[in-house]
């Protein structure tokens, strides 16, 4: 039996601290790779195998390889829900985050009063579930009863909001409008206060206007805020499922408000092809990283300063 | 506990850290410390509110009867199908027993037959001979290649409901349309611009143009269907669009249909057009009469009922619509058990006449008919006995075959239908179209799996 002495207590102390030191940061950062591992990275691993083998009832499958993304890419409805989730993506970012960045700079200027109850009113819609969100626009958009026909029949007739194949996504997209505007204003709002004064009072003694300092004060300065928005609001349009889903009661009518995200919930959970399903869901990721990254580098996020 | 307040200073990452720490443990100790009830368990998964408040109300009675056995009734809403999907996958957590909706049975008969996630209860039907006392073309929704995976909790006939008063003032007598030629001679006179603004402000009925529920409760009453009892596509058939090509005339050759109002039948928008006078009558299950009731009780008295108008003088007066069975997992680890209570739950006559009291489901077991509840006069219909109605039309229920491919079939289905009512196609495009898309996915699936899946 060794009988630990002076001399080499301290040095095993030491040792022993050393050993630790070097084991702790893996073990405090263990709980989150051990969820990732188990949460995220074995279903990701999974679902790409899965999409490359046919599923069949609750047991069986056949190995396809790439059989089933070349279905996908002749399946017209798969087709059909990209163009309407992209018509909602395009339709989020040329209509709602304009209209969230005009209600930011009008929230932030000095002239509008009662401004943090306006800011509650435009933040609130955001706080209602998606699927109650769908349920009061139904009424909103019924087409003999609703509000909108009934109060503002811009168009001379009766719109079948939500029973005419062409007016499905418009309706939908307003209601991502209502619902997200505000939540997105608040990021403007903060990157909009954010901004130094002295850079406003430069421009104006350099003689520049209200627009003038817009596009070269503001504008600039907002670019990170902006970037962040439009990727996180290109995320969201592009997984976009519960509201369309209630909305038009499962995309009817004629899939007019079919969304990839629904197709492959149809897929894997009404149609249970779960392969098939697994599919969908990574060409959905392709196409959001593409998007995503296409944005980023647009926006010139990855540019040094 | 006190002690652990006060050294909460020392431990090493802080207070917050350590009330989470204790608030762990405490709910782990609660999670996994519960002791398990003496006994035997039955897990009973449900997805509508209704039957679950009805079963909360029974189970004791089979508890108290069964002693040692605990039931867990489990009300999981619209999500439940897809819990159980995911259950039956992964080949862990499905219940002993489960109600499963027509529509969604389709997709758990994928597959090899002996994979299929619940038992075939067609020996315990025929030994204990219960199929003869139920309405036996109840059993096809949950029957596929001779084997029987549920029992039916109901019929769901359909009956014409109508307003009388509404019907009264155009001049006709609805008592006396007995085939859809008479109710389209009635319908046009009953469907009218009242104010003389160009508009029609009522409509003789409300069909959904926008899913098969309408259109296929039609094919179904002319003895119809998608598929055949042997799996066949029969919807290009020529019944199939001689009924489609009389649904889009009710619309755009007679114009006496509107479009129902909102989304589907019981979405608030319909309602409102009824209480408006809009809709003077529309297709009923006895399951729509239950949510009438509780929706627009404000409507009591107004509307009467009669049996569907028959497509030939004597012909089928009824249809059928919705519905749901009651099967045993292959996990269930005590299935004779589970048979009793699902026995008790199905086929005992207090139960089921609670249940019509209750929901107005008329039950398939035909020893309950008798019962007085189905002759008493209701009040929502000025007094008419419907339940007598519906038992007198109950025993010529068409038969709806069930298929693996009815989800895929009905999606395509509902595009069909619109696209025959908007005129984009005629009635025979459109189903001859959806009939070679099934059909060539039904190919597809045979020369990857072969027959047998």
């Amino acid at each position: 039996m060794k009988i630990p002495t002076h001399h080499n207590e301290p040095q095993g102390i030491i040792k022993n601290w050393n050993r630790q030191q070097k084991i702790a940061p893996y073990l405090f950062i263990a709980p989150f790779y051990l969820l990732f591992v188990v949460f995220m990275g074995y279903p990701l691993i999974s679902s790409l195998v899965m999409s490359l083998y046919e599923m069949r009832g609750f047991q069986s499958r056949i190995f396809v390889g790439l059989g089933n993304f070349t279905d996908l890419f002749g399946d017209p409805i798969f087709w059909k829900s990209l163009r309407n989730t992209a018509y909602f993506a395009i339709g989020t970012l040329t209509l709602q985050l304009p209209i969230a960045l005009l209600l930011a700079i009008l929230l932030n200027s000095k002239f509008v009063k009662g401004k943090n109850v306006l800011r509650l009113a435009f933040f609130a819609p955001v706080l209602v579930a998606g699927v109650f969100v769908a349920i009061i626009f139904n009424l909103v958009y019924d087409q003999r009863a609703g509000l909108v026909n009934q109060e503002f029949v811009i168009f001379g007739k009766e719109i079948g909001w939500l029973n005419e194949e062409k007016y499905v996504m418009p309706a939908v997209i307003l209601t991502g409008v209502w619902q997200w505007a505000g939540f997105n204003m608040i990021y403007f709002l903060a990157g909009l206060q954010g901004i130094r004064q002295e850079l406003y009072e430069a421009a104006a003694v350099d003689g520049a206007n209200w627009w003038q300092a817009f596009i070269h004060v503001t504008l600039p300065s907002l670019r990170p805020v902006i970037a962040f928005v439009f990727v996180v609001s290109m995320i969201g349009s592009l997984q976009l499922f519960d509201l369309p889903y209630i909305l038009t009661n499962g995309g009817e009518p004629a899939d007019a408000g079919s969304t990839i995200v629904m197709y492959l919930y149809k897929n894997g959970f009404q149609f249970m092809r779960l392969g098939y399903a697994a599919t969908i869901g990574w060409v959905l990721f392709f196409i959001i990283a593409i998007v995503s990254i296409i944005q980023l580098k647009l926006l010139g996020i990855f540019r040094e300063e | 506990m006190l002690r652990l307040a006060i050294d909460a200073e020392g431990f090493p990452l802080g207070k917050g850290p350590m009330v989470m720490l204790v608030l762990f443990l405490i709910s782990t100790l609660f999670i996994f410390g519960r002791s398990e009830e003496e006994g035997e368990d039955l897990e009973f998964w449900i997805f509508a509110n209704t039957h679950y408040e009805e079963y909360q109300a029974r189970v004791p009675i089979f508890e108290a009867e069964n002693p040692g056995v605990n039931v867990r009734l489990i009300n999981f809403g619209g999500t439940m199908h897809d819990k159980l999907l995911a259950a039956m996958l992964s080949n862990f957590g499905a219940p002993d027993l489960v109600e499963v909706e027509i529509t969604s049975i389709g997709r758990f008969l994928k597959g090899a037959i002996d994979e299929i996630g619940f038992v075939d209860l067609r020996p315990r039907l025929e030994r204990e001979s219960w199929m003869d006392k139920l309405v036996v073309s109840r059993f096809t929704p949950w029957s596929y290649r001779g084997r029987i995976f549920g029992v039916p909790h109901d019929l769901h006939p359909v009956v014409l409901l109508y307003r009388d008063d509404l019907f009264k003032a155009a001049g006709v007598e609805m008592t006396a349309v007995e085939t859809w030629d008479d109710f389209i001679a009635a319908g046009k006179k009953a469907t009218r611009d009242l104010d003389g603004d160009g508009k029609i402000d009522q409509y003789a009925i409300v069909l959904d143009r926008r899913t098969e529920s309408d259109y296929f409760s039609l094919l179904l009453q002319q003895g119809g269907g998608f598929f055949d009892e042997d799996g066949t596509v029969i919807i290009d058939s020529e019944l199939a669009i001689e009924t489609l090509e009389f649904f889009t005339a009710l619309f755009n050759a007679h114009e006496i249909a509107t479009p129902v109002y909102g989304t589907w039948h019981g979405d608030p928008s319909n309602f409102a057009a009824m209480q408006d006078g809009k809709i003077l009558s529309i297709l009923a299950p006895d399951w729509y009469v239950g949510i009438l009731k509780s929706q627009v009780p404000q409507m009591s008295g107004k509307w009467k009922a009669i049996g569907m108008p028959a497509w030939q003088p004597g012909g089928r007066r009824t249809t059928t619509r919705g519905g749901t069975m009651i099967g045993i997992t292959k996990q269930c680890e005590n299935p004779d058990r589970a048979w009793e209570l699902l026995k008790f739950t199905y086929f005992d006559r207090p139960g089921l006449v609670n249940r019509y009291e209750t929901t107005r489901i008329i039950p398939p077991l035909k020893a309950a008919w008798d019962a007085p509840i189905f002759k008493e006069p209701d009040v929502y219909l000025g007094g008419q006995p419907l339940g007598e109605l519906f038992i007198e039309l109950a025993p010529d229920l068409p038969a709806r075959y069930q298929n693996p491919y009815w989800s895929e079939a009905a999606d395509l289905l509902n595009d069909a239908i619109f696209a025959a009512v908007t005129e984009k196609q005629t009635p025979r495009e459109a189903l001859t179209e959806l009939a070679e898309k099934v059909r060539a996915l039904i190919a597809k699936d045979a020369g990857r799996w072969g027959e047998q899946h």
